[in-house]
Formats: C-alpha cells, structure tokens, sequence
C-alpha cells in the first residue's frame, strides 16, 4: 500500500451527501444521518431478537428504495419482514418475484435506474439466480444480497452449509461474512455505504449461516430508529444512470466489446481488472466502517483458529475447552472473504506452528484460500468440516486439534 | 432526459463528433408530432450499424425510433441477438444484461424510475429478439404482464435464432429444416400474440414492418396504453433474410408474402373495450390538437 | 508499504490495475503523483509542469462535461476551453464510450475501449482526463498504461484514478482554474511551454471533416 489505513480512527473519508439532515423521502419520522455519526456516535439500545428481525431492523434504517423477494428457507421470514416496512411506508416499491434469476435480474433493473436495491435470498436461489452476479458486478451496480446460506446439492437441505459463498467468491462482488446478529446488523448497513462508493460501486453479498444466525435470537445494539441512512446518489456512479437525466444520450449499459480482436479482447479484460480494482479499494472504506477486516484473540500462541461466520463461534467455545486441557490456542476471524485480507492473514499467522479451518461445508474451500496466501502452508490443516447442516461441536474442532498433537480425543467424533 | 439537458457545452461545441452536433439541432426530442416520416428530413437517433445489408430489423428500428412519444423520457431494454449490435448507436438510453432476462430488468426499471420521477413519465419499452421472448425469457415475459408492469414489449420475430446462426426457435413455422431442428420443426408456431391476451396485455398488435404508418400507430398505441393501463404486447415480423436465403432487397416482398391473407403476419390487433375508448378519445384529441395547431400556423401568417 | 509505481508504459501485455499492486486512492484534499499520496496543490502544480514540458500535451474532454446537463458541466467546460488555450494543449473529445474500432478517426476522438490508437496516432506524451466517468476512465488509463509510453493524469470529479500518473480528486470549476492559474503562473515564471505546434481541429455540421483553425 502507497498509503497506510488508520483503523484506529475510524472515520469514513471522502463520504458526502448534500442531503444529510433532511427529513427522509419515505419516512419523515426518520432523518438522513451522516455514516460516521450513525456508526460511531448515535446512541445504541440492546434489543433481543432473531436473525431476520435483525434484517428487518437494518433496513428500516437503510432507506432501501425497492426490495424484490422471494420464498427460500431460512430467507423466507427475512424476505416477508422486508415487506411490512414497505407496508409501513419505509420504501418505494416491493414485490414477489417469480424465482431468483428472475428476482436479481428485476434488481439489477431497478439499481440501473438509479435505485437502492436489497434482496435476500439463500442456497438453491442463489445458484438460480447465478448469471446475474458476475453481470451486477461488471455493470457496477451497487446491489445488495442477503445471502443466509443454506445446502445447494441434491439431496434437498434447507440446512446450513457455506458452499454458495465458495461460488460467489469471484464473481467481482463483495463478500462478507457476518458471525453474530449484530455483524449482520453492522455489515448490512456499512455494506450499502462501501459497496456505493463512487470508486467501489459494485454488488455486495452479506452473508451469513442460514438457521444459525437466521433463526437464533441474539442480543444487538441499535440506533434509534430515526436515524436512515442518506439515499443513493445515481450520479456518484462511475457509469452513466439509465434514466434519460444523464449525458450522454448515446449510451448502452453496457456495448458488447466482442469483435474478433486483440482491442476488444483488452477491453475485455481491463474491464474485468477494473472490477476487481474496485474490490480493492473498497478495503479501506470497509476497515473504516467495520474495523480490520481480521478480528484477532491472542495470535501469539502456536495453534491459531481461523474462519468465518459461526464456524468462529463454535471456534472460541472449542479454544475455551483446549484451554482447560492446558491447550492455548489463539484465534482470527475474518470477516471479508472479497476483498480477502490476504496481508492481515499472513502477518497474524506468520508465526503459528498449527493452524486449523474449521468450516460448514464439504469443500474446504476457505482452508484453500488461506493456503494460498500462506508461505509454509503445511502448517494448515484444512478442517474440521462438516456439511449439509451438520452441527460442528465445539469438541469435535478441539479433537481436531488433540488429534494432531497426538493426544486422546474425547471421542465425539466417533458419535456421529 | 428533460429535452433541455440534451445539449453540447458552448465551450468544447466545435470538438463534438457533428452527427452529435445534428442530433441537438435536428432531432425530434421533444416534438409532439414526432413519427416515420420525420425520416429523411431530420436526425434519427440511430447512428450506423452492423445489421446485415437489407435486414428488416433496420428499418423496423428506424420507424420505432422516430415513432416513439417521447424519446427523451423512454428507456429501453434489450437482449442478447442481433437486436443488441444496434444498441449501442441509438441515442436514447438502453440496458443489456443478459439474454432471456430483459422483462424482469424492466420491472425493476420501470418501477425505480417511478419512484425516482412521480412526476414524469418514463417510457420503458422492452424491445428483443422472439429467442429472448418466448424461449429462454418466456418466464419473464408472462410474468411481467401477469403482473401488470406498466411498459411495452415488442418483440423482432425474425422466426429463429439469428444472431448464433440460425437456429430453431419456439416463433419458427412448424417444419421449417434450421439448425437444431434438422428434420423440419416439429410444433407449431408458438402463439404469443393470443397468449399475451389471456395474460393481461391490454394491448396487442402482431405485423409486419412493411407499412411504416401502421407501426407508428400501433407502437403509439402501445406506450400511450402501458402509461396508463398496464402492459401492453407488439411483435413484428423481421424476417432473417441472411438464414431463410433472401436477397438484401428481398425483404419487403416476403412480409409483403407473409402479411397477404392466409399468411402468418395478417395484421392482427387485440384490445380491452376500455382501451378501444380510451384509443378514440386520444385520436380524437389529437385531431383536435393538430386542427388547432394548423389553425395558429395560419392566424400566425396571417398576423 | 508497495513501492510499486504508477509510471507510463508500455508496462505489460496485459497490466495489473494499479489498486491491486496496492496503490491507495488519495483522501480528500490530496492526490497522488506516480502512487506517491501528495497534497492536492502540490499534484496541481506537477500536473501543470508537466502538461508545460509536453511536445503533444493533450486534453481528453468526456461526456460529463462535453455535454451541458447540468449548469456545473458547462462552466467546467469553458474552464477546460481557457486551460487549453493558455497551455496550449489539443482538445480531443471522449464523446462515445460504444467501442467504435476500427471505424475510429483517431486524430479526432478518443474511445475507452481502444484508447492506444489516438496515443498513438497524435504521439500524445502527456494527457488529462477530465469529465468522464470513472469506469470508462480506468478502462481507458489501463490500456494506455499497457501499451504506450504518455503521461496520463486524471482530474477526477469523484474519488481519483490509481490507474494514471497523476490524480487530483473531487474536482469542480475552481479545482481546474487552480490549475490554469498555476499554468499561467509558471509561465510568468519563465517557465516555456515545449508543444510542438499544432492546429486545434473544429467540427461544423457543415462540413463533416474536421476543418482546421489557422
Ligand atoms: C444464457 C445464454 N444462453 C445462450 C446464449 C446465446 N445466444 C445469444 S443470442 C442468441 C439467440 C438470439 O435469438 P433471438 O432472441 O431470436 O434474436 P435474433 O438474434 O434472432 O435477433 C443465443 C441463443 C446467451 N447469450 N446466453
Ligand atoms: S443475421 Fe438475420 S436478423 Fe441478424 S442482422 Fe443478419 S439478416 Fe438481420
Ligand atoms: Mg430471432
């Protein structure tokens, strides 16, 4: 980096909105509130509640202008809370879709006329819809999902399970990974604000463990209601609004560049390098807002954890067990996989002898990407996972790691 | 656009390309009596394009451009086909994302820019290929108008695949020998038309592009239609002369063929009662508006 | 810290975006210099020693200023005009942003998608981006980077451009007669525009090829 980037002071840079202070378009009761108010300073009070209550509680405070829905497991109750803030007034327009390809296809619709546009959606619907992502993002349309992942192979499950994450991860979207109620709170919010930055611009999937986070009830602290985000501006958009209100008039979003030649090919691609450029930069709005995009808890011990979302809950509960056994483990949370904090990674586990990925699919994907960004990747073993909404004791991740400093496990692995 | 943002910056006007230059000065933004025969005597909104030499699609294009209410209030939509090499030369804003997907992204669209702009009246008009239409996007085709979205479809029945090279396509005549159907296809010609009916058009019109004013009207009818009733359904037949083996000029002969009694492409209308009413009464008003504006012209010359 | 540097090409085949070598978008109130994160004055002034030590310095007009949809686009542009004129540097529009290869006159537009045949055909050493959007700004600064040798700076309405030489950010009317003001005082200084002499072309509807200012 030419320029290092202050987590410390985590101020949003280069934000700005004329209309900050106005009473919003939909609701008057709420008003447009600057970012870093809203996220640093605004009052907070606990409220206990579900994981999609927690999405309902986002976007009320999200000044969304439409939202597109469809029916999936564990999407399903998030989807239709959507549906009573749009009766409630707190936004433009919101229908059922007829399926996912359908739903991300009339988003991108509406986020090409200048819109704020979220949907949710999880698991089969994701892969339905799929063709739409890699389009959002070389639009650059500033689109966000709610991902609450769930299986995707045959047999059918409605089951947790991470694998669609693996799928989306080079699509040129953001991907994060919300472990706890109040991530989702946070990242839903702080998402919309990075994801349209003039030099990001591009679609953000907010995910987070179908059930395990959907369907529990957690603790989180929320601003008051009266405070929204402040709306989309079209017109900070690194590409032309299609709504006959911009120059220039000769405009298609977006021309083929697909004559038979080396120049269309070098369009091609330098398209392609730009929306993985804008990844890159949305790195430092993302550290201003949601801090490092690693959490780190004592990375000076030998064994260190790393994952993300619930796998790291079920992560620090199998540390606390190693602990009693005289284990110290340490532990990193990583919670963007796009950008991936390949630098942050290898600095807080350059000096593990051990590191374990514990995961909640059959792939290992993430064991793979840390591999990669890892000198000495020997270190890492890659698990344990489990799939098809299997639960992951805490026991069995600590076994993983008696297992491989040859101690006896407590035998819960063997209980199936 | 508001018509007043469709112009050059004094400043840098001597650098702007002069078809752009003509485009502000001589095109029909904004002209209430906008239609087909403005071509010739003043800038169309298509530039050159990489259509085949006579392909009907061309003109079809050019009659909708200089027929359409209000191009500078209109958004289009499109989709993967021969249709999408034009896009890119037409000066009013258009969208392609992907192939099949065009009536969903107008819904959204049409729906955002309702939010955006209550108070003006933004056209959305869906314009693609009859593969986009009825194969791959025949969801998003019907559910839009089973939703009521409130734009115009209009779909370039060219009878098959043109732009990957010919191939069969639900709108192909039965028994026509094409690419993928190498023994003739085996089902008939799929009914849009009647099928846009049963599914909440308020407005349908199936025709060739042989005779401009008809397409004029018809694409008239259907904008002015979906602003205030609800979706509304045009499918014109453009034949692919390259694949069925015609000549550039042969085009017109053959929707001159296909639109003579007993063809596929006789013209054919559908509407509500309430929409025939409606349709009276604009005619009537705009009867009315030209008598007026012919009788101010003449007090003006006389004055 | 990169201490990778934003420099002009020809770099590579296919070069890396700038962002992923690490270089960091400047702060409000800042640019950059080759990557270098400076004040935005001091990015002002470099810009305009350079633009003054250029044989083909060169200025790319885009959409958001070529045409006046708003009050703001047309002062920026008679801004950009006086800029031109007191360098002086050639005007050549980025009117479309529809790849338009091989139908191109390079001598009078430049096009994002095949940005290298107006560099080359001008034998353009040192450009400024101004007024078009960043998407097709980066496309464009990318390909010039890969395949030739100028000097490429952005004065960016939004965020900047890691992708040129030089970037100044958040640019309005005041942003560019800072940087006129700065041409014209280093002028005063003694310091000698090297431009080659040239003929600024001038479009007519009249006349559809480029008629030529003598
Ligand atoms: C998902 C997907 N499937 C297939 C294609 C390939 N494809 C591109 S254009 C086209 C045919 C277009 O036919 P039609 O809609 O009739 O338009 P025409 O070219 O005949 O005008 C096909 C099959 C594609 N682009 N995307
Ligand atoms: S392939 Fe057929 S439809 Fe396409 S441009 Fe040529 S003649 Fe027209
Ligand atoms: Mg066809």
């Amino acid at each position: 980096m030419n320029k290092p980037v202050d987590v410390q002071n985590r101020v949003l840079k280069g934000y700005s909105n004329v209309q900050i202070g106005e009473k919003s378009k939909y609701k008057d009761t709420q008003t447009y509130t600057d970012p870093n108010f809203l996220f640093n300073e605004a009052e907070v009070t606990p409220a206990f509640m579900t994981g999609s209550e927690v999405i309902k509680e986002a976007i009320r405070r999200a000044n969304i202008d439409l939202s597109v829905a469809y029916p999936i497991t564990p999407q399903s109750e998030a989807a239709a809370l959507i549906g009573e803030l749009y009766a409630e007034g707190y936004m433009g327009d919101y229908f059922r879709g007829e399926n996912e390809f359908g739903v991300m296809s009339q988003c991108a619709g509406a986020a090409f006329g200048g819109a704020r546009v979220f949907t949710t959606t999880a698991g089969p619907g994701t892969l339905r819809a799929f063709e739409n992502f890699p389009m959002w993002a070389g639009s650059r349309l500033p689109i966000q999902v709610c991902v609450t992942m769930r299986g995707v192979n045959s047999p059918l499950s409605i089951q947790p399970d991470t694998l669609e994450m693996f799928f989306l991860l080079e699509t040129g979207m953001l991907i994060w990974h919300a472990e706890t109620a109040q991530d989702l709170f946070d990242f839903i919010l702080k998402g919309f604000i990075v994801a349209e930055m003039p030099d990001v611009h591009l679609p953000i999937a907010v995910c987070c463990d179908g059930f395990f986070v959907t369907h529990t009830k957690d603790t989180v602290a929320l601003p008051d209601e009266k405070y929204v985000l402040p709306p989309y501006d079209p017109y900070k958009s690194p590409v032309v609004c299609m709504d006959m209100e911009s120059a220039p008039v000769r405009m298609m979003r977006d021309p083929f560049v697909m004559k038979s030649n080396y120049i269309s090919y070098m369009t091609q691609a330098s398209w392609q390098l730009e929306v993985r450029a804008a990844i890159e930069r949305s790195r430092k709005y993302t550290k201003a807002l949601i801090g490092d995009l690693i959490e780190c808890e004592n990375i000076d011990r030998e064994i260190i954890m790393i994952g993300s979302g619930t796998a790291v809950s079920q992560a620090r509960e199998a540390i606390r067990l190693l602990g009693l056994d005289g284990i110290p483990v340490g532990l990193v949370k990583i919670k963007t996989l796009r950008p991936f904090p390949h630098e942050e990674i290898a600095e807080a586990l350059k000096d593990a002898k051990k590191i374990f990925v514990p995961e909640f699919n059959v792939a290992g994907y993430l064991a793979r990407e840390i591999k990669a960004v890892l000198p000495n990747n020997d270190r890492v073993v890659a698990g344990p996972h489990v799939a098809g909404g299997m639960t992951m004791p805490s026991e069995v991740i600590a076994d993983e790691v008696k297992k491989a400093l040859g101690m006896k496990t407590s035998g819960m692995t063997a209980r199936g | 656009m508001s018509i007043e943002k469709i112009k050059i910056s004094e400043a840098l006007h001597d650098l702007m390309p002069p078809e752009y230059q003509d485009m502000v000065e001589d095109a029909t933004y904004g002209n209430q009596d906008r239609g087909w025969k403005d071509i010739g005597e003043s800038k169309e909104l298509i530039e050159q394009h990489s259509l085949c030499a006579g392909c009907p699609e061309s003109i079809a294009f050019r009659y909708i451009l200089a027929s359409l209410p209000a191009p500078e209030n209109t958004v289009f939509v499109g989709s993967t086909g021969c249709t999408s090499l034009v896009f890119p030369m037409v000066a009013v804003h258009n969208i392609h994302s992907l192939f099949g997907n065009q009536n969903a992204v107008a819904s959204g669209l049409k729906r955002a820019l309702k939010i955006r702009f209550p108070d003006v009246e933004k056209d959305v008009v869906v314009l693609a290929g009859d593969g986009a239409t009825v194969d791959i996007g025949l969801d998003y085709t019907m559910q839009s108008w089973f939703r009521g979205e409130k734009f115009t479809t209009i779909c370039f029945d060219n009878e098959l695949y043109a732009n990957t090279g010919g191939q069969e396509s639900g709108l192909m005549q039965k028994g026509f020998v094409a690419k993928m159907a190498p023994v003739g296809k085996l089902f008939d010609k799929v009914r849009l038309p009647e099928i846009a009916r049963e599914s909440g058009c308020h407005y349908v019109a199936c025709l060739t592009v042989s005779k401009p004013n008809r397409v004029e009207k018809v694409l008239k009818n259907a904008i002015l239609v979906a602003r205030e009733f609800g979706p509304t359904y045009i499918q014109l037949y453009t034949p692919c002369i390259l694949e069925i083996g015609k000549q550039s000029m042969e085009g017109l002969d053959e929707m001159k063929d296909s639109e003579a009694i007993g063809g596929r492409f006789v013209f054919k209308e559908y509407m509500t009662d309430e929409v025939k009413e409606f349709l009276k009464q604009k005619d009537a008003e705009e009867k009315d508006r030209k008598k007026a504006a012919k009788l101010a012209a003449k007090e003006a010359a006389k004055a | 810290m990169s201490d990778y540097k934003v420099v002009p090409g020809p770099e590579a085949f296919l070069p890396p975006a700038a962002a992923m070598m690490g270089i960091e978008l400047p702060d409000p109130g800042e640019g950059h210099i080759e990557g270098r994160i400076v004040p935005e004055d001091e990015a002002i002034e470099h810009a305009a020693r350079k633009f003054l030590g250029a044989k083909v310095p060169t200025i790319f007009p885009g959409p958001q200023i070529l045409w006046h949809w708003n009050e703001s686009a047309a002062i920026k542009a008679a801004c950009v005009r006086e800029m031109a004129e007191i360098l002086p540097a050639r005007l050549i529009p980025m009117a479309d942003y529809r790849p338009k290869y091989p139908k191109i006159n390079p001598e009078v537009e430049i096009n994002p998608n095949h940005p290298n045949l107006t560099i080359w055909h001008n034998k353009i050493d040192v450009c400024l981006f101004v007024g078009v959007h960043c998407h097709q700004a980066n496309l464009a600064l990318k390909i010039i980077r890969g395949g030739t040798s100028c000097y490429t700076m952005a004065a960016c309405g939004m965020s900047g451009h890691e992708d040129a030489c030089l970037t100044i950010r958040d640019v309005h009317e005041d942003t560019l007669r800072k940087l006129t003001a700065c041409i014209k005082k280093l002028k005063a200084e003694g310091v000698k525009s090297q431009a080659e002499p040239f003929e600024q072309f001038r479009f007519s509807r009249e006349d559809r090829k480029p008629a030529y200012l003598t």
